[in-house]
């Protein structure tokens, strides 16, 4: 049975080519003002507070690798990039049951678990656009400031931001089986994304609050560790991986139990 | 075996009882109407039936399936159709594509043939769709598989009198090649017209349930009467006439007696204008079941 999961796929096309558009034309930008960074990166990183550099965790902001890991993948990939997929996720379920589709779909003989499976699983279309749009626009891109990018570690950057987009696709899925109102689902994921990311970047300032950053799903997805330091956090994909799967568990025991 | 079997089946929102100790059984093959005026009840049993709300007390079995055993039910899915009265669809597919969708999820055997009675514009996108171009592709899916029994919400809203026409004859088709339909209606004559038996809800409550025929004989006529000069209430009433209302020279009331006692009863009158028809059906749940319904509460 997989009439879901084809027809969901389909649907996510769209949004993921348009998507993919505005993040490819947005990394130009960000590159077309590389050569005047690389020259100027001192005085950059002087500039600006402390809290910043933590918030985005600039290092190496002369060198490509340090431009693109603590410049555009903290603001292009992680901040947007995850509030699509809370997005997505939050539209999942609610959508369809504010909507009544879910009334017409339920009298199939398709279970509660496979809905949310299927659903979950046609975000292989967001996934595998998105990162193929970046990857190639960014290892073309850096060519023409005259720069070269291992491509190995900008596959590792996309590999293992997938478990991290798992994630914030999972908070909004569960936001989505437990409120009435797609709406509320939706602005209640990017909400949750956005204050996570913040409370990570605003924990790593002192030691205080540091644990809070733990229980945020940014602190385990780091492209400036992948791209300048050349360290594949696997342990942290692993930890997303599972949260990603707790929350899968928790919506589809949720979904079950609730009256639609 | 009964189609659809309901033991009791309650449904509570707070202090609001939706439904409220419903006990019926649908029999194979017949076509079970489903009686109310809006908000009473009606769209809560269906959707418990299909698993969609759990029951706060009793049960009831969809083909042969507990709705409380959500995998049992989820099989015989199969063999369900189900027209509800607010179609949600995917409005960025086309009729095609969405009857597809169905399709593979349960089969469209006999879609064609009722794609020659019901004729959505299947390419195009369903967002362009008036209500009765909805309407008949929701009929279509429901059918289209071939499934034993049939659940349908208001089926005919949105539907111009000749596809309703159309569709009562298609239901007594299906029904006589054993499908069994459960017709949800607040229309009484539809119901009268199409089914065989009935069961009467109202707040929650199963108020009625028999043979639309016997419904009927002790539903009565609404008369409606203008006469050349005033009523005098004393002569003219019967006490077959119940629910009467006098103003001036215009009299209605509801009519339960043989009607060619009526007729002649009528011809010693002058008589300016006339209309006998069908009660309305809260003109039945007040004056057949309203003592019932007292009495028992």
């Amino acid at each position: 049975m997989t009439a879901i999961l084809r027809i969901e796929s389909r649907n996510r096309v769209r949004s993921s080519v348009i998507l993919t558009g505005v993040f490819v034309i947005t990394s130009l930008f960000f590159l077309a003002v590389f050569p005047a960074m690389r020259d100027g990166a001192e005085a950059i990183e002087e500039a600006f507070p402390e809290y910043m550099i933590g918030l985005f965790g600039f290092e190496e902001l002369h060198t490509i690798e340090g431009f693109l890991g603590g410049y555009v993948y903290p603001f292009i990939w992680v901040i947007f990039g995850g509030i699509y997929f809370a997005y997505a996720g939050a539209g999942m379920i609610a959508s369809d049951i504010e909507h009544r589709r879910m009334d017409l779909l339920l009298s199939n003989p398709v279970s509660r678990e496979s809905v949310i499976i299927q659903s979950v699983a046609s975000l292989w279309v967001p996934l595998v656009v998105l990162n193929l749009g970046m990857a190639i626009t960014l290892f073309g891109g850096v060519q023409l400031v005259d720069e070269t990018l291992d491509p190995v570690l900008l596959s590792m950057v996309h590999l293992l931001s997938v478990p991290y987009f798992l994630v914030c696709a999972g908070i909004g899925l569960v936001l989505s089986v437990s409120v009435k109102r797609v709406g509320t689902a939706q602005v209640g994921a990017i909400g949750l994304v956005f204050m996570s990311w913040l409370i990570e970047g605003l924990s790593e300032m002192g030691e205080t609050y540091e644990w809070l950053g733990t229980a945020t799903p940014h602190r385990y997805y780091d492209s400036t560790e992948i791209l300048v330091h050349e360290e594949y956090a696997l342990g942290d994909a692993v930890i997303l991986m599972v949260t990603f799967l707790v929350l899968v568990t928790a919506a589809v025991a949720i979904f079950v139990r609730r009256d639609i | 075996m009964a189609a659809i079997s309901l033991e009791n089946l309650t449904k509570r929102y707070g202090d609001v009882s939706a439904n409220d100790g419903i006990t019926l059984a649908v029999e194979e093959g017949e076509i079970f109407g489903y009686l109310g005026p809006n908000g009473a009840g009606k769209t809560t049993t269906i959707r418990q039936l299909l698993g969609l709300i759990k029951p706060t007390d009793g049960t009831a079995t969809v083909l042969g399936a507990d709705i409380r055993n959500r995998k049992a039910l989820t099989e015989v899915k199969a063999d369900l159709g189900y027209l509800p009265d607010d179609l949600g669809f995917d409005e960025r597919l086309t009729g095609n594509q969405a009857l597809d969708y169905f399709a593979r999820m349960r089969g469209d055997e006999q879609r064609e043939e009722l794609l020659e009675l019901f004729h959505p514009p299947l390419e195009k996108k369903i967002e362009t769709y008036s209500a009765g171009n909805r309407r008949m592709l929701g009929i279509v899916q429901a059918f289209m598989h071939d499934p034993e029994l049939v659940i349908m919400d208001e089926p005919t809203a949105g539907l111009d009198p000749l596809k309703q026409d159309r569709l009562h004859q298609f239901l007594a088709e299906e029904t006589a090649s054993g499908t069994t339909i459960f017709f949800s209606s607040h229309i009484l004559s539809e119901v009268q017209r199409v089914c065989d038996r009935v069961g009467i809800i109202r707040e929650g409550q199963l108020v009625a349930l028999e043979d639309i025929e016997k419904l009927l004989d002790r539903s009565g006529k609404h008369v409606w009467l203008h006469l050349r000069e005033d009523v005098i209430e004393s002569e003219f009433v019967t006490e077959e006439m119940i629910n009467v209302e006098i103003t001036d020279n215009a009299i209605q009331f509801t009519y339960t007696g043989d009607y060619n006692s009526l007729l002649s009863h009528l011809t010693s009158y002058e008589i300016d204008d006339i209309e006998i028809s069908n009660p309305q059906l809260d003109d039945i749940f007040k004056h057949y079941y309203s003592e019932e319904y007292t009495e028992d509460s």
